[in-house]
């Protein structure tokens, strides 16, 4: 195919987008004299990609057509797929390394000839080693092993050995001995013990103390063999059956090369401690390290020994060159931990202004006589004794009057102002976590806490602004293409925001003109209640059923076999369903339908309510991918009282149809409500479509998937459209039997009750 | 006389074995001696039953045990006519014969028990101790030796499920978790018939198991569950082969939790 025509082909693919012609010249310039077939092929991707990123779509143009040199065209769209994983996951960048390599990336994998990749052990892993910290640690990839004591980071591949077992044997170690460094405070040494600066409270982190030596570098390396010798004495403790499993793997596992010079026998002999191997008696380092071959070692020891170790080292190691670590110890990265600590310091800050703050909320307000001070009573809601800049005098009081826990451990109680606050355990143990690194809790944190309380908590307060203020923090939900079989990640954000209310006469009239069948609708919807009932000629029952004994008695006076079903018990049905109503609130809405639609939403409630099923009503509407909408009318908790009735009357058209995020997040209220039947039924006009590419197929195929996502989470979906031309593709998305289509807008507010009650019994 | 024998059956005569874990065989005596009942609180397999039936064999009392379920009537615990031989008899129901017999009467997951039917026991958990019996025409009074006991497990039921305040608030309540590492270890060695290193290793598992709960295991594995392993391994099963079994499958159906579960347990045995 030639250039020009080319050109048109790809820009027919990406309408309306009008790329840069420049741009599109040079990316595709490869594809000239490509045959046609793979062509069609490596061009067929160009819609699956470009909607994600328009650059990585140009790479991939410069790229297919090697890429089509070492796979079979059956493949490339897996190559796609994960080249669009690798964008998601981890940019860019990621993606156009990741297209580079075809062979080492890709081709060689689906051969079996790599080793065994992080993302496939990821899954087995995460819940092992939270298992074994017994919190919430995370796993990541990175290029070589370490830990920053919150996260453990894992090689992205391993191949060290040709079977699979044996690779992911090794995973497993390296993860248990990352865990273990952290469960051994490896990172942190308690400063009260031992030699460095013994008069300091509170815990030594090691790049503070490192940064003291000339060679921080070997002090370190010196360090971390130690603390691997320890790791492996406690693992051989703690996890027997690993190590003994990991016999065969340590046994090929071939120590570094080491030159013959002290610092390189030192290291020689260390790793060939931890990979069990025959170590020389004579060696003058075995002595030295002997203290850490014994079970209950501390850091401190792993610290006083490395220093000795380093005087005795350092004379020959001016220039010192690092030794490659074992494969399962990996680096200490210190850097990595202090910013970890610094991360952590900064949430545990947070977390504590926040929840100190809300303790003081919820406490009384001060009385006159709660303490000296005149202005104590002086009317602050929040219950402190005075303003954020005034409140000082902070004072940790360890367990007063609790015998037998040690002082200061978990401070119990804070003084504010001579006002002594009891913590709550959370906020204790926060209390005492901080105090652990800190040496103290500092004043700003108190002071931000006690300005939080002061100022009412802006964060706890909702704003009730005109044009939808947000109600909870933006939820993000992947999205799916049909065209790669799978998700895009993270792709749609979903707001839930507040309906601006509109005043008007809306319900009223609504409800004087449906009055009779209001009437109507609540005695139909009456005898849909929980019924109790007697059923008569049981087996078995609260009480005898005396026709029953009757019958029976002259039966066996006559002869007859009597019946043995002589007991009423009493039958209860109970209505155990919940249901949300998903509104389209899209700009087309707008007129007859909306008026039917908000006619029909207050029919229902009415019928809802003498029902005593529990229902929620949701709108949805939105802009592209980053802002869909959706505007709560009523949660499922909520009364139906004046306020739902107030937004029922403000729900007004607005933008597009992206019903598949909000299905997703129906589902997501939906599957957490305890309910042997969840119902979630739609109310649309139209097909889904929004201002961007989503349309057609694209988006009747997201609506399929995130509808069978509820299916899978145990929701019945159903719905109600007006659309005449729904049966093309109603069927598809909901199933032949699960939607309605009602030909007459205005027939909509009668015929929903209706439909609701047909659906549910 | 023939309830007599009845009540007997289940007096229990040899010490079940009860390692306690703080002050609960105190405070449980102590709200016997007043007449409060109990109300036991824990995660499945801590210990609850047999902390009760150790509190019966020590107070020597019959324990009269009923397992609730979303089916069970008023009926079904104060008693209802039955017809024999064309005449309509009374048969007490379990709580009207532990009332009778100055038993301890035990309603295992009480929650679970509708919530009209907890309503019956109203009368008796408070300080009248007594249940009115509608179809005799009859006003029990319960004697100083009968002692309500009702358990629930916090974790895993839902709103719906949670007791009323007026049910909660008439009882003394027991919180139980799974013992500390020694005392879980003591345990499994005495009834599971294991070593202690053995037993160490087991509860060790448990306590990794059970800080799964944010990775999607409601609840992790249970004293009983280590010591239906240690019974196991007693009868020559292979540890990892024992902990599948016992530990691992009873769990969970999660493919990535099952795995990550045994790839504790290779690492522990």
């Amino acid at each position: 195919m030639e250039l020009e025509e080319l050109k048109n082909v790809f820009f027919e693919l990406v309408a309306p987008d009008l790329p840069n012609e420049w741009d599109v010249e040079e990316a595709i310039e490869s594809l000239e004299g490509i045959p046609e077939e793979p062509l069609a092929t490596a061009l067929g991707q160009v819609p699956v990609i470009w909607p994600v990123s328009n650059s990585l779509c140009f790479s991939y143009l410069t790229q297919v057509a090697g890429a089509l040199n070492c796979i079979e065209l059956g493949l490339l769209s897996q190559w796609v797929n994960e080249t669009l994983d690798h964008y998601e996951r981890s940019g860019l960048k990621a993606a156009q390394r990741f297209m580079m390599d075809v062979q080492g990336h890709f081709v060689c994998r689906l051969q079996g000839r790599s080793g065994l990749r992080y993302s496939q052990v990821k899954g087995r892993l995460l819940p092992y080693v939270r298992g074994l910290a017994k919190k919430n640690l995370d796993l990541q990839r990175a290029d070589c092993a370490f830990t920053d004591t919150l996260t453990i980071f894992l090689p992205r591949e391993i191949s060290l050995f040709t079977n699979e077992d044996d690779n992911f044997l090794l995973y497993k170690l390296i993860a248990s001995f990352q865990w273990s460094y952290i469960a051994l405070d490896s990172f942190l040494v308690s400063r009260n013990r031992g030699r460095a600066n013994p008069s300091a409270k509170g815990i030594l982190w090691l790049q503070d103390y490192f940064s003291g030596f000339s060679n921080p570098v070997l002090i370190a390396d010196i360090y971390h063999g130690l603390e691997t010798l320890r790791v492996k004495v406690f693992l051989d403790q703690e996890l027997p059956g690993l190590m003994r499993d990991a016999v065969p793997i340590l046994a090929k596992i071939t120590a570094s090369p080491f030159g013959r010079e002290k610092t390189g026998r030192f290291f020689a002999t260390f790793q060939q401690l931890v990979l069990s191997q025959e170590v020389d008696q004579e060696n003058g380092w075995l002595q030295h390290v002997k203290p850490l071959l014994m079970y209950g070692a501390t850091a401190r020891d792993s610290l006083a020994l490395a220093e000795d170790i380093y005087v005795a080292l350092s004379p020959e190691a001016g220039d010192y060159e690092r030794i490659e670590p074992l494969s399962f110890q990996g680096r200490m990265q210190l850097g990595q931990v202090a910013s970890a600590r610094l991360e952590q310091r900064r949430e545990q800050e947070n977390l504590f202004v926040e929840s100190l703050a809300t303790l003081l909320l919820t406490l009384p307000p001060v009385t006159g006589d709660a303490g000296d001070d005149d202005e104590a009573g002086g009317g602050h809601e929040s219950g402190l004794a005075a303003p954020p800049e005034e409140a000082v005098a902070i004072v940790i009081v360890g367990n007063r009057g609790r015998p037998g826990e040690e002082e200061n451990k978990n401070p119990r109680f804070i003084t504010i102002d001579n006002r002594e606050i009891e913590l709550s355990e959370e906020l204790a143990e926060l209390a005492a976590a901080i105090t652990l690194d800190l040496g103290t809790i500092p004043d700003q944190y108190i002071a931000s806490a006690t300005g939080k309380a002061g100022q009412g908590t802006p964060g706890l307060t909702m704003s009730a602004a005109g044009d939808g203020a947000e109600l909870s923090a933006p939820i993000t939900y992947d999205e799916w293409d049909f065209r790669r079989s799978g998700f895009r990640l993270n792709w749609c954000i979903v707001t839930e925001k507040e309906i601006p209310i509109t005043r008007s006469t809306f319900i009223r009239n609504t409800l004087d003109a449906y009055h009779g069948q209001i009437i109507r609708l609540r005695h139909q919807f009456e005898m849909m209640r929980t019924s109790e009932r007697f059923v008569r000629r049981q087996r078995d029952g609260d009480d005898i059923d005396l026709d029953a004994l009757v019958e029976s008695l002259a039966d066996t006076v006559a002869g007859r076999p009597p019946s043995d079903r002589l007991f009423i018990r009493l039958k209860r049905d109970e209505r155990d369903i919940a249901a949300l109503f998903l509104v389209d609130m899209s700009n087309s809405t707008r007129g007859w339908v909306g008026k039917a639609i908000k006619e029909s939403l207050v029919l229902i409630c009415e019928a809802m309510e003498t029902l005593g099923d529990r229902y929620g009503i949701y709108g949805f509407s939105g802009m592209r991918r980053l802002r869909c909408e959706i505007f709560p009318i009523k949660t499922i908790d909520q009364i139906y009282n004046d306020e739902v009735r107030e937004r029922i009357g403000s729900i007004a058209p607005r933008e597009y149809t992206r019903m598949a995020p909000a299905i997703r997040h129906m589902t997501s209220i939906l599957k957490d409500v305890d309910a042997k039947v969840r119902l979630l039924i739609t109310l649309s006009d139209g097909k889904p479509e929004d201002y961007d590419e989503y349309k057609g197929e694209y988006a009747i195929e997201d609506t399929r998937h995130a509808l069978i996502e509820a299916k899978m989470a145990g929701i019945h979906p159903f719905c109600i459209t007006i659309d005449q031309h729904a049966h093309e593709y109603m069927a598809h998305m909901y199933g032949e039997v699960n939607y309605i289509f009602i030909n007459d807008v205005r027939k909509l507010p009668a015929r929903m009750p209706e439909i609701y009650r047909v659906l549910t019994s | 006389m023939s309830k007599n024998i009845r009540i007997d059956e289940h007096l229990i005569s040899v010490e079940p074995y009860y390692l306690p874990l703080a002050d609960e065989v105190e405070l449980a005596e102590a709200a016997y001696g007043a007449g409060i009942p109990l109300l036991l609180k824990g995660p499945t397999g801590c210990g609850k039953t047999r902390f009760i039936q150790y509190l019966a064999w020590k107070l020597k009392r019959p324990l009269v045990t009923v397992s609730c379920h979303d089916d069970l009537s008023t009926s079904d615990l104060v008693g209802r006519y039955l017809i024999r031989a064309g005449e309509a008899v009374w048969t007490d129901g379990p709580l009207t014969m532990a009332v009778r017999a100055g038993a301890i009467c035990y309603l295992d997951e009480i929650v679970e028990a509708r919530k009209d039917t907890t309503v019956v026991i109203h009368p008796l958990a408070d300080d009248r101790r007594e249940l009115p019996i509608e179809k005799l025409g009859e006003l029990l009074v319960a004697p100083p030796e009968f002692m309500l006991a009702v358990s629930y497990n916090p974790g895993y039921q839902s709103v719906l499920k949670d007791l009323k305040p007026s049910t909660r608030q008439r009882f003394i309540a027991l919180s139980f978790d799974y013992p500390d590492l020694e005392r879980e270890t003591a345990i499994v060695v005495r009834e599971g018939d294991v070593e202690k290193d053995l037993a160490r290793l087991l509860v060790k598992l448990a306590h990794m198991t059970r800080s799964l709960k944010d990775s999607g295991l409601p609840e992790g594995a249970s004293t009983r569950l280590l010591i239906q392993a240690g019974k196991l391994m007693a009868k020559g099963i292979p540890a990892r082969t024992a902990c599948r079994v016992a530990i691992t499958g009873p769990l969970t159906d999660d493919p990535e939790l099952l795995t990550a579960i045994d790839e504790m347990v290779s690492s522990l045995f």
